[in-house]
């Protein structure tokens, strides 16, 4: 059992707070993914549970133990670097070697988890290897490597696919997946690449300026974010901002901005409020549609200015009474510069954001 | 179109005659300059092969062509200097000042550069302002030390620090392990944060990290750091004269001042055993120039 959680934590380097307040409840065997842009406190979250950073206030614990004031080498942690960071004069079987020989493993042993190892991950062939021999892809399962024979209770990572390139990264995320579920063990993985993040985690943890902002299963952060930052960073493109204003009254309240209109979603009428309230009304590219829709829709009208053609679907960044839209539609429409467009969202997409303190409405109550 | 190709054609004949042609300047500028550095060298070689007596007859003395060479000053000065014991001498103190050196400085340049540390910049600077000064400034105070320091039995014949190997090798070593610091701290600092915390990870303890993880990764460095270390304490001659009593006990360089006497001195032999005291360095020069070049430009860039 290996659980890690963060209680009240928080890390200061001088004035600066990296991390602020945290808590988080990693569980058993979960493959828990910290996500955010740069300097948001993921990585030295990551570091504190390696023991890399001191904390400046809090608790933190690995399964019931308390390890705030534990060495690195005493929290059975095993962490694969961006960098990979592995020991350049030492040859794979080594560097695969060094944390056991160091916790004097028997030689039999060593020499059996290695080999496991190697063979897990394809490196047999190039065991006698120094790293320098090897291509980037190979280094990085080598970095798994090192941290898998220690058989440790938690493994961290921290954003170990950054340096590959893009066919391989999409492999390797497989692979790193596929390990996951042959060891069955907790993972903690940093990216600030939101796709790794909603296509690993078990559940994602969403960071911004040293504060949690939501923890959730993809699903859950993509359907419902807490907040304005988490609907922007989780969905690729980003989701569409458009500032709103409440109109009419009882059945007929609508939301309008201009070149839009917005029926009252059902979800949203009793958190609305009174006629005159301002809004930030969200919708994502991928649900927008071009052409007829059923049901209650909320209609965009917009002029196409650039269109990226992506075989099945078009990328179309249109300019809405002034505001740039991004929309993804299907090919077939062949959508050109210069066309005006009718777009088309499902209500039950729309999400509304109070624009002072940048929650979801339905959430409000939940947050105050 | 075709005069256009004809020009171009001629404009890239004319760029490679004056490529050419400063390539030659270059190589006849670099030929002066070998052979103005190599004069000495080349002239004390000449020197030693000539009998005394012909540069005694001869008016213009050392800058006089020769009649006969011979390899005689050579057996004369190997004959006479008691060179084994002074090339002996130097090498009882070569060899473990830039041992001492390099481990002293390795270890404190580790700490330097990887530890967080509140002397971490005050440390540094004073060892790069001991590097500034002089030895000649402190060589009264230190001479005066050096006759109060008691050393026991094995390590001293007299009980001194004075007029003994281990005053020389610490002298050298206290002297060079400012610059050695300087100069490996940068080098570690080229090296991944990262790969010291996967070790700390991994379980190594400090001592570990030193010598398992970071002392393999700037061997080149290490390397640089003894030839140039070895250069320039074998070619010491302040601290042997200031800090030896007993002539039998100071390195080879002193021994080229035995042989320049107060009324007579013979340049032929002392060329000679110059060019004979030269040969170490310049067989380690040459099997080491790599690294001795490397050295020249250590911690200067990012490696």
């Amino acid at each position: 059992m290996a659980t890690v959680t963060f209680e009240n934590v928080t890390k200061r380097f001088g004035d600066v707070i990296a991390v602020d307040d945290l808590n988080l409840d990693i569980r058993d065997a979960e493959f828990m993914v910290l996500v955010g842009p740069s300097g948001c406190g993921k990585t030295t979250s990551l570091r504190m549970i390696a023991g890399l950073e001191e904390i400046t206030s809090g608790t933190m614990r690995i399964g019931e133990r308390i390890i705030n004031d534990i060495p690195p080498k005493d929290r059975d942690i095993a962490m694969v670097f961006q960098s990979y960071a592995l020991y350049p004069h030492m040859t794979i079987r080594d560097n695969l070697a060094f944390g056991l020989k160091l916790r004097h493993v028997p030689k039999v042993q060593i020499e059996a988890r290695v080999k496991e190892a190697a063979a897990i991950l394809d490196l047999t062939r190039y065991i006698d290897r120094k790293p320098r021999e090897l291509s980037g892809g190979q280094r990085q399962r080598v970095a798994l490597g090192r941290a898998i024979v220690r058989e440790p209770a938690v493994f961290l990572m921290d954003e170990p696919l950054s340096n590959l390139d893009a066919k391989l990264r999409v492999e390797t995320r497989a692979n790193i997946l596929r390990l996951h579920q042959r060891l069955n063990t907790t993972f903690v993985y940093v990216t600030h690449d939101q796709i790794e993040a909603m296509t690993m985690g078990s559940r994602i943890a969403v960071m911004n300026e040293g504060r949690l902002q939501q923890v959730g299963t993809p699903q859950e952060l993509y359907d419902r974010p807490i907040n304005r930052f988490v609907a922007g960073f989780i969905g690729s493109p980003a989701m569409n901002f458009i500032s709103v204003e409440v109109g009419g009254s009882g059945d007929g309240i609508t939301l309008t901005a201009p070149n839009v209109t917005i029926p009252i979603p059902p979800q949203f009428r009793e958190s609305i409020g009174g006629p005159g309230r301002t809004l930030i009304a969200g919708y994502r590219p991928e649900h927008l549609v071009l052409g007829p829709l059923g049901g209650s829709t909320a209609v965009v009208n917009a002029k196409a200015e650039v269109v990226e053609y992506l075989g099945n679907e078009e990328l179309i960044h249109a300019s809405c009474a002034d505001r740039d839209i991004v929309a993804i539609v299907d090919s077939a429409y062949r959508v050109r510069p210069g066309d005006m467009l009718e777009l088309r969202v499902p209500l039950e997409k729309i999400q509304l954001f109070d624009p002072d303190t940048n929650f979801a409405l339905s959430f409000g109550a939940v947050i105050a | 179109m075709s005069g256009g190709m004809l020009m171009a054609g001629q404009r890239t004949t004319h760029n490679r005659a004056r490529r050419r042609l400063s390539r030659i300047g270059l190589y006849i500028f670099l030929t002066v300059l070998a052979f103005i550095f190599l004069w000495p060298m080349l002239y004390a070689l000449y020197t030693s092969l000539r009998p005394y007596g012909e540069l005694v007859a001869n008016a213009n003395g050392a800058f006089s062509l020769p009649k006969t060479l011979s390899l005689n000053n050579y057996f004369e000065v190997w004959n006479n200097s008691n060179l084994v014991q002074y090339f002996w001498n130097t090498g009882v103190i070569t060899i473990p000042a830039v041992l001492l050196t390099l481990w002293i400085s390795s270890m404190l340049a580790f700490a330097i550069s990887r530890y967080k540390w509140r002397f971490n910049l005050i440390v540094l600077m004073i060892f790069t302002a001991g590097n500034l000064l002089p030895p000649q400034v402190i060589i009264v105070p230190l001479y005066r030390l050096y006759l109060l320091i008691p050393v026991p039995a094995p390590l001293s014949d007299n009980g001194l620090m004075y007029d003994q190997f281990i005053g020389l090798i610490l002298i050298h070593t206290t002297f060079q392990t400012g610059f050695c610091t300087f100069v490996l701290s940068n080098y570690m600092k080229t090296l991944s944060m990262e790969l010291v915390e996967a070790a700390m990870i991994d379980g190594a303890g400090v001592f570990t990290i030193y010598l398992r993880v970071v002392l393999p990764l700037v061997r080149p460095a290490l390397a640089a750091l003894a030839t140039l270390l070895f250069v320039w304490i074998y070619n010491d001659f302040f601290w042997a004269l200031m800090l030896f009593k007993s002539g039998g006990k100071r390195p080879i360089t002193a021994a080229l001042n035995n042989l320049s006497g107060t009324f007579f001195t013979d340049p032929t032999q002392l060329a000679a055993l110059s060019v004979i005291a030269a040969v170490p360095t310049i067989v380690l020069y040459l099997i080491l120039q790599r690294y001795f070049i490397s050295g020249l430009t250590l911690g200067s860039a990012k490696g």
